[in-house]
């Protein structure tokens, strides 16, 4: 019996019929959120160096737009499929809503692969994306990102030719853009500061001071870092981090149970966010096996490494002491892990919510670039406190309300915002 | 009592003799060193010393014949007791010199002159001769520019004057002239010329043949009386025929040929050893007072001759070098050189491969300017026979043997080898040659590498298999010599070393002597603080053979770049990158986003540190840290990632600790003409030498310097498979469409899997390392070329065995093809065995390389055949029994009814399959008949008739039966043979054999061989052994089953020769 093949567009409309169901949708809502409410597809023709011509295929989809303009990555892969795009766009939607920020969801690209492309052929894809998309794009209706493959430097050839198309200034035209050329400070702490700030929130609803808290994380990469430091700001005890080792090929758990010294542990991590564990074990830290941050005796889990981390398999080792997974990566959990940290009785904040201060980054740059006026770290890490916080309180409340799963609530909440304002605008 | 005074006052009396001696040597030397000395002074200078350095002067008179002038002592006269020394110039006696006494003295060696005595007076002699050269020529040249000086005012028939002193100086030298010249009349078509040649071949004809010869044409001239009349004849041939102008430059032409004809009798004589040949080159350049040039053809031929003596017979090498090497070039070469004395030694493969390299860019800089300021570094050589001077100097002439004895013997020896010739002499005059090169190299860091001779054979690439050493050179000069030659004697040790014993062996190059010589190289590079490097180093090949991209093509080429030294760059590292470009498309990069560039940027660099005296792996960062703007090119060799963008360094980028920089060249590929100079140098190497090349440089902050070149490894018959179509998908076992390179694979009956995820889940790295372990015994009990391995990641893999087995070339040396399986973990591809010694090992050794992406789109990759199908690891090697999770040894025709797997590869369509068929091959044809008898694996009926076979061969008695060799060929070579099987053996025979004796010997073997085959198996048959026999004539003319001796897929397994 050949299975059917995966298509991720079909499991995110599942995904939202469930909600929708809850939600009790009109059908023309359910309709109209099911599928992107406009897709572009396009030809990008580009002079390559050996002076042949080779056309390219380009592509945006914008889902929705009633809450703001769309936002959404750019991605270079040569195997892109419509429905990969469809369904990334679908959940960019929620994502922005979830946090209430007020931007829609999109998504797009180009099949291609720049392995195979000059930086300056590169180029060429970039300004001819955005001569095909000029009209259709722009700081008032859609803003693209990096994604899969495209980074800054895409991100700044596309903006130079918007602006040289519409003939004025558009910072905000397109985000992940370096400080100094409308890019926003405070982009590396945000998804791990906003982690903490969620966690901060669900603490104070269980009335637990973070003083008397203590932390596992897994993984070391910028995500995990930040949330670190933060968290150890708040007086919270972090005792066990886990890092891959590129030359083991494996990840080992690093514990020492009067509490992990980010810096120190900084200072002996190369750059890929391996920790050197043979310094590890000099400084006192117990090295242990990949898995163990799992099964530490903490209050608080911090997956943010990859996803599908916790599993049927390893959430049974979960320790009874733990109160708070907050998701820091994409998807670290699978559903089986869920029915299991659901039966547990942990409070789990859902990666879309927990990890969402990337995003609202990403807003505030988009903000500050449309009145060209920058703000100092300190403002946009404030003000993320303040959206990260209310967006929690929104989804919190919601679960306790409606006795819901957090990340069900997550769902709810974001989907529900965005019906509404379509209703609002009188479009179902 | 006097026999105990008696030896010391010999020895008094021998040191006062030898000092007498030496007294008179230096005399005569002093003044024939004197350069306005006179022939006739010199001669009195020897007389009137000569008498003295002899035991009894007293009674010692002397006498020197020049021509027709004799000197001699006062009172001399003629007695018995006398030695002679002839005096010659450019190989004609002229004279000699003659020691008398004049009266009976004790009896010695020569008479009554001692063995020294005579040596004392050769050397004279010797001397003598070639001042007498010298002052000839000096007057021939003197009174030429006189006459060139008069031929100003353009006065006819000035050359008469110049013959005319040439006849009286050199007689011989005006024969020849006399000669040229009438041939050059004939040429002309002067037909009094042609009757003069004619007339002068006749008389030597009629004196060989005076019956015979017999010719009615009438001479148009009147007969030559004498000598001086046909003298005299051709000149005025020649001023009738000739313009004066033609006739003085084509007479100073001659002169100078003749010159160099003494050299070209040197160099053109086998025997004569690289000292004579050195001294001879020295000469020619010495007496050649003016810049001349010689006869194109002579020149050639001097070249060619010097090309073979100094490097290799090889006639392609000759053919392209001989157009590029001028003359000039060797005389700088032997000053290089340091040799044994009597040396017929060669300067070995990579010495010629980067001579003739640097020769033909030089030459070709005229017209390509990119090429134009590439270098070379300053290299002195030791010739190959060195090693021999060397390991005869210490006695050491049994290790020559090492090659013959038992793998297993070598290995085990090799370390104690090692240390015995680290604790050997080296000859007092290699020794010597070593000072004086270190002087000339200075305190810079050297590198020792090895240049044997079988590096430049066709087909054996000998990289990586002897050692390259580098060496700091810092300290005082004698630390410096000593640690000089504590690295050559390492290098010397590892010509006896297991690894390329075992690659001649399988090479059939064992028998080949092995010499090896020696390159001292200056290393190229600069210093930065206490570290010594090159900025960059690295390798390029014509040919590329990793492509990322489908828009690269093969001959775009590909250049591997790291950061210092270049051996991160030949070398294979598990853990660390080089920077990749191919020439031919220089705007693609490998890596693309700043994650893949960090990733997969060199991350440490092998540097000499000067302070230790060591040779180290350093971390880029570090250095970074520490020396920053110091570091020379920053900008060509570094970028920056900040902001999730890459970007070039900026000018208040460079000190600034807090950014992140990487290696990766982007300034050097893009800003510089890098890639272009690099292709430039790759395609006229390519296009001179007729072959793909690879190339060794590196950069030193200022110049590019070219450190190796050799051709690139390459079947030249390689055409691409037909890949079956419409193959139904349970006959496919996988298929691959990346990476593709053409190359025949023979059918396969065994296949050996490492399961990638069991490997992945060995919990410690001594069961890994047992993994290689039992790989290489695998190795060993599998027929050749008749399995494939396959595995994860990287085989070879040295540092992190996780990502592969861990395995050296002899480990696998047997398998037909390699097969990494690479499987995807995130944006991780795994590095391919591309441009380091063990990928040219495999296409040396024809084994084809194939990387597997069972995840990639469109890929077939038949995971349940190698889960499901029976494991007879465990029975092969029961020593490695609990290993067999990981490994599965797969018997192809037992468990698919004896199908085979045959892989076609195609990589013009970049596309590959292996497939289960029957084998086309008759002799195993007779597996489709399958057994009832079950029980019994197809296995065990090749590895037992395989043992019979190597046994019947071990105990027939070749001299006997008149036999010269058995071979194994059919299904028991071809591990396909079922339990009805024959053992085919086929039996070269001598013209004495008498084959119905044998047939009868063979008889009883096949016998009882057939009875022991009924109890293993219960399968009669009548007889198990089938004999063919060939002779001489059927192998050459390939009749018949002789066909299967000489085809190279070996067909036919040879079990033993007549010793």
């Amino acid at each position: 019996m050949a299975s059917k093949e995966f298509n991720p567009f079909e499991m995110a409309q599942a995904q939202f019929d469930k909600v929708a169901d809850l939600l009790n949708l009109d059908s023309a809502t359910r309709e109209l959120l099911r599928n992107p409410l406009r897709e572009y597809a396009f030809s990008i023709p580009v002079k390559m160096d050996d002076g042949t011509t080779k056309v390219f295929r380009g592509f945006r989809v914008q889902h929705n737009d009633a809450r703001g303009p769309a936002k959404g990555g750019i991605r270079f892969h040569p195997h892109e499929t419509a429905d990969t795009v469809r369904a990334l766009a679908m959940w960019m939607t929620w994502k922005c809503a979830v946090v209430n920020i007020p931007l829609g969801g999109g998504k797009g690209g180009v099949i291609c692969d720049p392995h195979h492309l000059s930086a300056k052929e590169q180029e060429q894809i970039c300004r001819g994306w955005v001569r095909q998309m000029a009209k259709n794009v722009g700081p008032l209706n859609d803003v693209p990102a990096p994604d899969v493959m495209t980074n800054a430097q895409h991100m700044l050839w596309m903006l130079d030719e918007f602006e040289t198309i519409h003939g004025g200034k558009y910072p905000g035209f397109i985000t992940g853009k370096p400080v100094g050329m409308g890019g926003s400070l405070g982009r590396t702490e945000a998804t791990g500061y906003g982690v903490v700030y969620t966690i901060r929130e669900a603490l104070k609803d269980m009335n637990i001071n973070p003083e008397n808290t203590t932390a596992s994380v897994q993984g070391f990469g910028n995500v995990s870092q930040y949330a670190i430091e933060l968290y150890t700001q708040l007086g919270g005890k972090v005792i066990a981090v886990s890092s891959w080792d590129q030359q083991d090929q494996c990840s080992y758990t690093f514990k020492r149970n009067d509490g992990v010294d980010l810096e120190q542990l900084r200072g002996i991590t190369d750059k890929f966010g391996g920790i050197d564990k043979n310094k590890a074990k000099e400084l006192g830290y117990e090295v242990l096996d990949g898995e163990a941050w799992i099964e530490q005796e903490v209050d608080i889990l911090i997956p943010a490494a990859l996803e599908n981390q916790v599993r049927a398999d390893n959430a049974v080792k979960i320790s009874g002491k733990v109160k708070i997974i907050a998701e820091g990566a994409n998807g670290p959990t699978t559903p089986e892990a869920d029915k299991i940290i659901q039966e547990k009785g942990i409070f789990l904040i859902p990666d879309f919510l927990a990890n969402a201060g990337g995003v609202t980054c990403s807003y505030f740059e988009q903000v500050q670039c449309n009145m060209n006026y920058y703000w100092e770290k300190d403002e946009v890490l404030s003000k993320l406190d303040t959206k990260m916080t209310s967006a929690f309180r929104a989804v919190s409340d919601l679960a306790k309300k409606k006795n819901l799963y957090m990340r069900d609530a997550a769902y709810v909440i974001s989907i529900n915002r965005v019906a509404q304002a379509c209703k609002d605008r009188g479009w179902v | 009592m006097s026999d105990k005074f008696n030896p010391i006052d010999h020895l008094v009396l021998e040191l006062h003799e030898r000092a007498k001696e030496l007294n008179c040597l230096y005399k005569i030397e002093d003044s024939l060193n004197r350069s306005d000395i006179t022939l006739k002074e010199a001669f009195h200078t020897i007389m009137d010393t000569l008498p003295n350095g002899f035991q009894y002067p007293n009674v010692c008179k002397a006498r020197l014949v020049y021509g027709e002038i004799v000197y001699q002592t006062e009172n001399f006269k003629e007695t018995p007791w006398v030695i002679r020394s002839d005096i010659s110039v450019q190989d004609k006696i002229v004279g000699n010199i003659s020691v008398y006494y004049q009266q009976e003295m004790p009896q010695s060696h020569y008479g009554p002159f001692t063995k020294a005595e005579k040596k004392l007076l050769d050397t004279i002699a010797d001397r003598l001769g070639h001042f007498i050269l010298h002052q000839k020529l000096k007057v021939v040249f003197q009174e030429l520019s006189n006459v060139r000086e008069q031929m100003e005012g353009s006065q006819k028939g000035e050359w008469r004057i110049v013959l005319n002193m040439v006849r009286k100086t050199d007689p011989n030298l005006f024969m020849s002239l006399l000669r040229k010249m009438l041939h050059l009349l004939c040429w002309k078509g002067v037909e009094e010329a042609e009757m003069l040649m004619r007339q002068n071949a006749l008389s030597r004809q009629g004196n060989l043949d005076d019956q015979n010869y017999d010719d009615n044409k009438p001479l148009k001239v009147k007969k030559i009386a004498n000598y001086d009349h046909y003298v005299e004849t051709i000149l005025n041939l020649a001023k009738e025929n000739l313009t004066d102008d033609v006739i003085l430059t084509k007479i100073q032409k001659w002169i100078q040929e003749d010159k160099s004809s003494s050299l070209i009798k040197v160099v053109d004589n086998s025997d004569t050893s690289l000292t004579e040949i050195a001294d001879a080159i020295r000469k020619f350049y010495h007496l050649a007072t003016e810049k001349f040039e010689l006869e194109p053809s002579t020149a050639k031929g001097l070249r060619v001759s010097l090309l073979r003596r100094f490097f290799t017979d090889q006639l392609e090498y000759i053919s392209v070098a001989k157009e590029y090497v001028k003359l000039t070039d060797f005389r700088f070469l032997i000053d290089k050189m340091i040799f044994p004395s009597g040396s017929h030694g060669k300067l070995g493969g990579k010495s010629a491969g980067i001579f003739l390299a640097a020769h033909i860019l030089n030459k070709e800089s005229d017209k390509i300017d990119l090429i134009k300021d590439i270098k070379t570094p300053k290299t002195w050589y030791i010739t190959s026979d060195g090693v021999i001077s060397f390991i005869q100097y210490n006695n050491l002439e049994e290790v020559l043997e090492q090659k013959y004895k038992e793998l297993d013997e070598v290995r085990i020896e090799y370390p104690h080898l090692v240390q015995l010739f680290k604790n050997s002499e080296f000859p007092p005059d290699i020794v010597k040659g070593l000072s004086i090169a270190l002087d000339d190299l200075g305190e810079k860091p050297i590198i020792v590498r090895s240049s044997s001779l079988l590096e430049d054979q066709i087909g054996a690439v000998f990289s990586g298999k002897y050692k390259s050493l580098f060496l700091a050179n810092q300290g005082s000069k004698q630390q410096r010599l000593y640690a000089l030659m504590d690295a050559i004697a390492e290098v010397y040790a590892s010509t006896f070393s297991p690894d390329p014993i075992e690659y001649r062996a399988e090479k059939g190059l064992l028998d080949f002597h092995e010499e090896m010589g020696i390159m001292i190289q200056e290393v190229v590079g600069t210093k930065v603080g206490k570290y010594y490097f090159p900025i960059f180093a690295g390798v390029a090949f014509s040919n590329n053979e990793f492509r990322w991209s489908p828009r690269i093509k093969r001959e775009d080429g590909l250049v591997r770049i790291v950061p210092g030294l270049g051996t991160r760059a030949v070398d294979r590292l598990s853990d660390d990158f080089p920077i990749l470009a191919a020439p031919g498309q220089p705007n693609l990069r490998v890596n693309v986003t700043p994650d893949e560039l960090r990733r997969y940027s060199p991350q440490r660099m092998d540097v000499i540190n000067l302070e230790t005296n060591e040779f180290e792996s350093i971390s880029v960062s570090k250095l970074i840290e520490e020396y920053g703007a110091s570091f020379p090119m920053f900008n060509e060799v570094f970028s920056i990632i900040e902001n999730n963008m890459v970007r070039q360094p900026g000018l208040l980028d460079v000190d600034d600790p807090s950014k992140e920089f990487v290696v990766s060249f982007e300034g050097l590929i893009s800003k510089t003409n890098f890639l272009k100079k690099i292709h430039a140098v790759t395609k006229v190497l390519q296009e001179k030498i007729k072959s793909p090349v690879d190339i060794e440089f590196a950069h030193d902050g200022k110049d590019y310097y070219l450190l190796q070149c050799r051709p690139q490894s390459n079947l030249a018959d390689i055409s691409p498979d037909n890949i079956p179509k419409d193959i139904p998908q349970e006959l496919i076992l996988f298929n691959a469409k990346k990476f593709i390179s053409n190359g025949k694979v023979p059918d396969i009956t065994h296949i050996v899997y490492v399961d990638p995820s069991k490997y992945s889940e060995i919990p410690d790295r001594e069961t890994m390392l047992e993994v290689g372990r039992a790989i290489s015994k695998l190795n060993k009990v599998l027929p050749k070329r008749k399995f494939i391995l396959m595995g994860p990641g990287r085989w070879g893999s040295r540092g992190d065995i996780k990502l592969g087995v861990s395995v050296t070339y002899s480990d696998i040396n047997n398998t037909s093809m390699l097969i990494e399986i690479a499987k995807k973990k995130g944006n991780y591809v795994p590095d391919l065995s591309f441009g380091t010694h063990f990928f040219q090992d495999l296409v040396e050794a024809n084994i084809r390389y194939l990387p597997l992406y069972p995840d990639d789109d469109g890929i077939i990759f038949n995971e349940t055949f190698f889960n499901d199908s029976e494991n007879i690891f465990g029975e092969l090697v029961p020593e490695f029994e609990e290993l067999k999770n990981v490994i599965k040894v797969i018997d192809v025709p037992f468990v698919k009814d004896g199908m085979i797997l045959k892989v076609y590869v195609n990589a013009e369509i970049e596309s590959a399959v292996a497939i289960f068929t029957y084998p086309s091959n008759e002799a195993v044809k007779e597996i489709e008949t399958k057994t009832s008898n079950e029980d019994y694996h197809i296995h065990d009926h090749w590895r037992w008739r395989m043992k019979m076979a190597e046994k019947i061969a071990n105990e027939i008695d070749f001299k006997k039966f008149g036999i010269k060799a058995i071979y194994l060929t059919g299904s028991t070579n071809n591990a396909t043979a079922t339990a009805q099987s024959d053992i085919d053996l086929i039996i070269h025979t001598e013209k004495n054999c008498n084959i119905e004796n044998l047939k009868l010997w063979f008889e009883g073997w096949s016998l009882a061989l057939s009875e022991m085959n009924y109890l293993r198996t219960g399968i009669k048959t009548n007889g198990l052994i089938d004999l063919h026999f060939v002779n001489d004539n059927d192998i050459t003319n390939d009749n018949g089953i002789a066909i299967k001796i000489n085809t190279q897929n070996e067909s036919a397994k040879l079990l033993k020769l007549k010793n």
